[in-house]
């Protein structure tokens, strides 16, 4: 990937076993299939809202209705630095895990604490980042334009629904820099993925690329389609008389080209199925059939 | 209610405040019995799950529960990822590094390198020594823990400490405070979104029962 020449904007996409450091007695797995999608070159909502909506599409695809909750590094950041806090990736994981008490041993002063006590407890649309900008934090306003402008373009990709800011939805800071977000699905307790803008990484590679992606975890995805009750495919029975096996070849080479899945084997008094002699028959209600029509409506 | 399912410590410390709240905010098991690990509850769609300690944030983490009540401690020891809504005041207890009281050391800088810690949250003893830079030799013990030192098991413990009464009748000195622990309300981060209307009651409740009490 990196020896790519990424001189415009790539569109890139992977499917594969991923390997990560995790720490001793770690419940997770080290090793675990991964989907993601990246789009490298491009800065923007726009990019953003390909990349947030293109996640719901591909889970839309598999059956798995997904919500998304977005957060933001630079909102995140601008607060913190508006405060002059130190201890910021402290801060981070504590507001991450939505846990004031956490927040209060790093905090003492009462008007951060107050916002920051709206960051963890609301979540809803551009209103969160528009109260909080109210809290004299007028360092907001480019962010509020840009996620304004994300949900309008998620609105015309049409999953405005499954979109909503919470602000305490937040990772790495060393890698992400812009919006964040989660994946999830109701009834699985792990969200399934995430992502969200990087625009410094590339520099690590000696490429000054702004990029945004995400990534979902395929071995969670996979318990959940199990669940899903396949549909089981009709294959209909296509019997001959004897001597009328090439007739019979020719109807069922005909059906199987339409896309229609047949077996043909020797009529032994089956009571089910279509039966090729001179004519066909429906075996169920024993009436002629017109090989035509019957193709047509089996697809 | 969507239906929602609170772990409860089975036993322990924190078993019989956590039933007083319950208590307190009106919400009654049916059918009351030790050996029935999963109940219902007078608040119809709540069902109440006893488990051990230690193991509630993992049911609650993967989602088969909803929310919990568990200690700081066993939360940090464990280290999944779940909202920690709320502080209940509660089961208040310092996680304490001790050493016999005849021992030289007064601070935890001076334990010196390779000597043997007995504990029953290796994680947490790991990464308090690692910050230090000390290397130590933790051994992991599933409870009475305080008797290592005295028996030559371990040079000096980790271990849970409301009042220091235990550390004083096994001859133990407490020499740094790891960690300050009561009880929290841990919540499944997707559950949190997916059921937020119900989810928001329960706190709402549990956290109410919690102001200006003593227990």
């Amino acid at each position: 990937m990196i020896a790519l020449k990424l001189c415009n904007e790539k569109r890139l996409y992977y499917i594969e076993n991923c390997i990560r450091y995790l720490p001793q007695k770690a419940i997770s797995q080290r090793e675990f299939w991964q989907a993601g999608a990246e789009l490298i070159g491009e800065y923007g909502p726009e990019a953003d809202a390909e990349v947030i909506c293109l996640a719901l599409e591909s889970l839309d695809k598999i059956g798995l209705k997904a919500n998304i909750d977005i957060g933001s590094i630079s909102v995140f950041k601008k607060i913190a630095n508006h405060f002059n806090i130190k201890d910021i990736d402290r801060l981070r994981i504590a507001i991450s895990s939505k846990s004031i008490s956490e927040v209060k041993e790093i905090i003492n002063n009462e008007e951060v604490l107050k916002i920051f006590s709206y960051v963890i407890e609301n979540r809803g649309r551009i209103e969160i980042l528009e109260n909080i900008a109210k809290m004299n934090i007028h360092e907001l306003y480019d962010d509020i334009n840009y996620i304004e402008k994300l949900f309008d373009i998620i609105k015309d990709y049409g999953y405005y629904d499954r979109v909503v800011i919470d602000l305490s939805t937040l990772r790495e800071m060393k890698y992400y820099n812009g919006i964040v977000f989660d994946i999830f699905i109701e009834g699985l307790g792990i969200p399934i993925g995430g992502g969200g803008r990087y625009d410094d990484m590339m520099k690590e590679f000696g490429l000054d690329l702004k990029a945004t992606g995400f990534a979902i975890n395929i071995d969670l995805i996979v318990k959940l389609i199990e669940k899903i009750p396949i549909k089981k495919e009709r294959i209909i029975n296509v019997y001959y008389k004897e001597g009328y096996l090439e007739k019979a070849i020719d109807i069922i080479k005909n059906m199987r080209n339409k896309g229609i899945k047949c077996s043909l084997s020797l009529y032994r008094g089956e009571k089910e199925g279509i039966l090729i002699s001179d004519n066909i028959i429906d075996l169920k209600t024993g009436e002629e059939i017109n090989e035509r029509n019957y193709i047509s409506n089996s697809k | 209610m969507k239906g929602i399912i609170l772990a409860i410590p089975s036993k322990g410390r924190l078993r019989k405040p956590v039933m007083e709240i319950l208590e307190r905010s009106n919400i009654k098991i049916i059918d009351d019995d030790s050996r029935v690990y999963l109940t219902n509850t007078t608040i119809k769609g709540l069902q109440i799950l006893s488990v051990r300690t230690l193991d509630i944030p993992t049911y609650v983490y993967y989602g088969i529960a909803d929310m919990g009540i568990t200690g700081k401690d066993v939360i940090e020891e464990c280290g999944l990822d779940v909202y920690e809504i709320a502080d209940m005041k509660f089961g208040n207890c310092n996680l304490i590094v001790a050493v016999k009281e005849d021992s030289p050391y007064y601070d935890a800088n001076q334990l010196p390198h390779g000597i043997r810690v007995a504990t029953e949250f290796p994680n947490l003893t790991r990464r308090f020594f690692n910050n230090l830079g000390i290397h130590v030799e933790i051994i992991t013990l599933r409870g009475a823990v305080e008797i290592a030192p005295i028996l030559g098991l371990s040079d000096c413990i980790v271990d849970l400490s409301s009042t220091g009464e235990t550390l004083r009748k096994n001859g133990l000195r407490a020499i740094a405070t790891i960690l300050r622990s009561s009880a929290r309300l841990i919540c499944n981060k997707v559950s949190y979104k997916t059921k937020y209307e119900d989810i928001k009651k329960i706190i709402d409740l549990l956290v109410k029962s919690c102001e200006n009490i003593n227990l």
